[in-house]
């Protein structure tokens, strides 16, 4: 479960003009609240630099709210992130792989960080390299492989300590039908197992496919949140894609 | 601790694995110093050698037989003879001789006389080999005029020598040579120890930043002090490493290389003895944590590795210029110095190998060394948690 209330977060710009200094603050979100339920999947949309990425920071503990409050599987963010990024698999665009290691290290690393008993995260890892099949490159160091193998493997490190809240920040972008439709599938079964999951994407069909709750955010605040099919059922536009696209210039 | 093992581990293992860190903190500083003390070994030797198979060409103007004898007896030497009327600087500009003796006219009369004549000596002052031959002829062909003159005026040698110097030395070999060389020492390794710690922490910093890595790291259930510990340690190790490897590689230069004088070689084995060694590297633990602490500060809000090193490398200038001035005569470890990082390890450095440290004061280094190290990780963990800084 996480609980977003009015949470805000301000940047603080210096610029030198001569010898005077300026400082600018901007709200990248401001005052946003939605509700995220276990054995749900939560969509959070919004056209690039409308957010998104921050709020989904803040959940994962990464960056610090500047009000407000954001309570992940009961633990408030602000009463210590680590204990709140224990509970959390998170994976965007920007969290990338170490290159310079194997898979197998790579998960061994993250496991033994996340404290899982030696036994536990054996098994846990050969269960995700089987099911995500990277067993043939399990020994390869990441540097050397493709788009579609390192995504699998950064899922693998996601899902390593089987957490209660799962973030996915556009995890298929680049990837074949086939590997997208294994990472799909692996989302799928997450919700059956009640986890919280938070899926952000720029493939509609995706959203459809997968969506149970909608958020859209633009310019840092949240502009709509409910069920999707309620989004669905209030469609005026022919496609998700369309309906997306007149909701954001509309706000 | 745990966790900042387990990162340590990781780091270090992606480090290693890297060619460019295996090259700079392992290959180089263990060769540098063998390479370079052969190199300028070997240099020197054939430079001596090609000097001295030279030949010489001299001008000669009036001079007495007697010289003259003496100079064509090193077969080296090519003879001129000119009237003295000459434009010497001409002919030694375009090479036709490269140096001019001229002797007066009246030569033999002075001679004879005991008188002090004058001889006008044409050279060109870099030509190093030409005028110290000229020189050593000149001295030797002096000091056979001067023993016939006191031969001739009858006067015993003893007479003519009031006093002897004897000098009874009372420090030891290797407090002179320490203090004369120690100053080097710190210098060459850290030098290597800052080259070691700066590419490693923008490797560690900057290149997660580039390889897009950093969020990861940040979303591990982990504090961003003991990221940036773990971070730092390992950055303080590959410049420890290379240092020690530096050292190591002037102990194996100095017992293999030939051609070092011995009374140097012993005097370099007694000063890099093991509680010598002991002593400076402890030193260097302190140092290298306070110059990695430092480099990440600097390099926190670097997006790319060229950016990072143009914000550390004016540092550079902030390490070389304690180090000058630990070389320099006058400057010496005293309860002010033992407080200026860098100049006091060059300092200190010097008064170990030279076995006269003082051991209050080695600790007042030590003690401002640690001090130093932890302000500068205080320092890099502020730039570390600062979230503009690192995620940009």
């Amino acid at each position: 479960m996480i609980q977003i209330k009015n949470l805000t977060k301000s940047f603080t710009s210096v610029s030198k003009k001569g010898f005077k200094k300026e400082t600018r603050t901007v709200n990248a979100v401001n005052e946003i609240s939605f509700e995220c339920k276990p054995g749900r999947i939560f969509s959070l949309l919004g056209p690039n630099g409308a957010g998104k990425t921050t709020t989904l920071r803040m959940i994962a503990g990464i960056i610090n709210p500047t009000t407000g409050t954001a309570i992940v599987d009961n633990i408030d963010i602000s009463r210590g992130n680590d204990e709140v990024k224990k509970r959390i698999g998170f994976l965007t665009g920007s969290t990338g792989l170490y290159e310079r290691l194997n898979p197998d290290e790579t998960l061994d690393f993250f496991g033994k960080l996340y404290r899982i008993p030696p036994t536990q995260l054996s098994e846990r890892k050969e269960y995700l390299f089987e099911k995500l099949g990277i067993n043939d490159f399990r020994k390869k160091r990441l540097g050397q492989m493709s788009t579609g193998m390192k995504q699998k493997v950064s899922i693998a490190r996601t899902l390593i300590h089987d957490p209660e809240v799962l973030i996915f920040d556009e995890p298929t972008s680049g990837l074949d039908v086939i590997t997208a439709d294994s990472i799909i599938d692996l989302i799928r079964e997450s919700k059956q197992n009640n986890k919280t999951v938070i899926f952000s994407s720029h493939i509609m069909s995706e959203v459809d496919l997968l969506c149970d709750d909608l958020a859209i955010i633009n310019k840092g605040s949240i502009i709509y949140n409910d069920t999707f099919q309620n989004f669905k059922n209030e469609m005026k536009a022919d496609n998700l894609t369309q309906e997306f696209i007149n909701r954001v210039k509309e706000a | 601790m745990r966790e900042i093992f387990i990162i340590i581990k990781k780091e270090l293992s992606e480090l290693l694995r890297d060619k460019k860190t295996i090259i700079n903190s392992i290959v180089l500083p263990t060769l540098l110093v063998p390479i370079l003390l052969f190199g300028v070994m070997k240099v020197t030797k054939i430079i001596a050698e090609n000097e001295s198979a030279k030949t010489v060409e001299i001008g000669l103007a009036n001079a007495p037989e007697d010289f003259k004898i003496l100079v064509s007896t090193d077969t080296l030497n090519k003879i001129s003879t000119y009237t003295g009327d000459e434009d010497f600087k001409k002919l030694i500009d375009n090479n036709t001789i490269q140096t001019a003796i001229v002797f007066p006219t009246d030569w033999n009369t002075q001679m004879d006389s005991l008188e002090t004549s004058e001889v006008l000596i044409h050279r060109n002052g870099s030509k190093d080999n030409v005028n110290g031959r000229v020189s050593k002829m000149l001295e030797t062909y002096t000091e056979t005029l001067k023993n016939s003159r006191i031969s001739k005026l009858q006067i015993p040698i003893n007479k003519l020598t009031p006093f002897k110097k004897s000098f009874v030395e009372v420090g030891e070999q290797k407090e002179l040579i320490g203090k004369r060389i120690g100053g080097f020492i710190p210098y060459l390794f850290i030098l290597t120890m800052w080259g070691g710690c700066l590419l490693a922490a923008i490797d560690l910093v900057t290149g997660e930043k580039e390889r897009k890595t950093i969020e990861t790291t940040l979303s591990l259930p982990v504090s961003k002090f003991k990221i940036l510990f773990g971070k730092a340690i390992v950055a303080s190790l590959l410049g420890f490493i290379p240092a020690v490897l530096n050292l190591l590689g002037l102990i194996i230069g100095l017992k293999l290389i030939d051609g070092i004088p011995d009374t140097f070689k012993v005097a370099i084995n007694e000063m890099l003895n093991l509680q010598s060694i002991t002593l400076i590297l402890l030193l260097l633990i302190p140092f290298s944590l306070f110059l990695s602490g430092f480099i990440i500060a600097l390099i926190a809000g670097a997006t790319s590795f060229k950016e990072a090193q143009s914000k550390a490398t004016p540092l550079i200038m902030l390490i070389i210029l304690p180090l000058v001035l630990a070389m320099m005569p006058g400057i010496e470890l005293t309860w002010t110095t033992v407080l200026i990082p860098i100049l006091n390890i060059g300092l200190g450095v010097k008064e170990i190998m030279a076995g006269t440290i003082d051991m209050f004061q080695y600790a007042a280094i030590l003690v401002s060394l640690i001090a130093f190290a932890v302000g500068a990780i205080y320092f890099s963990y502020k730039k570390f948690s600062d979230e503009n800084a690192i995620l940009k």
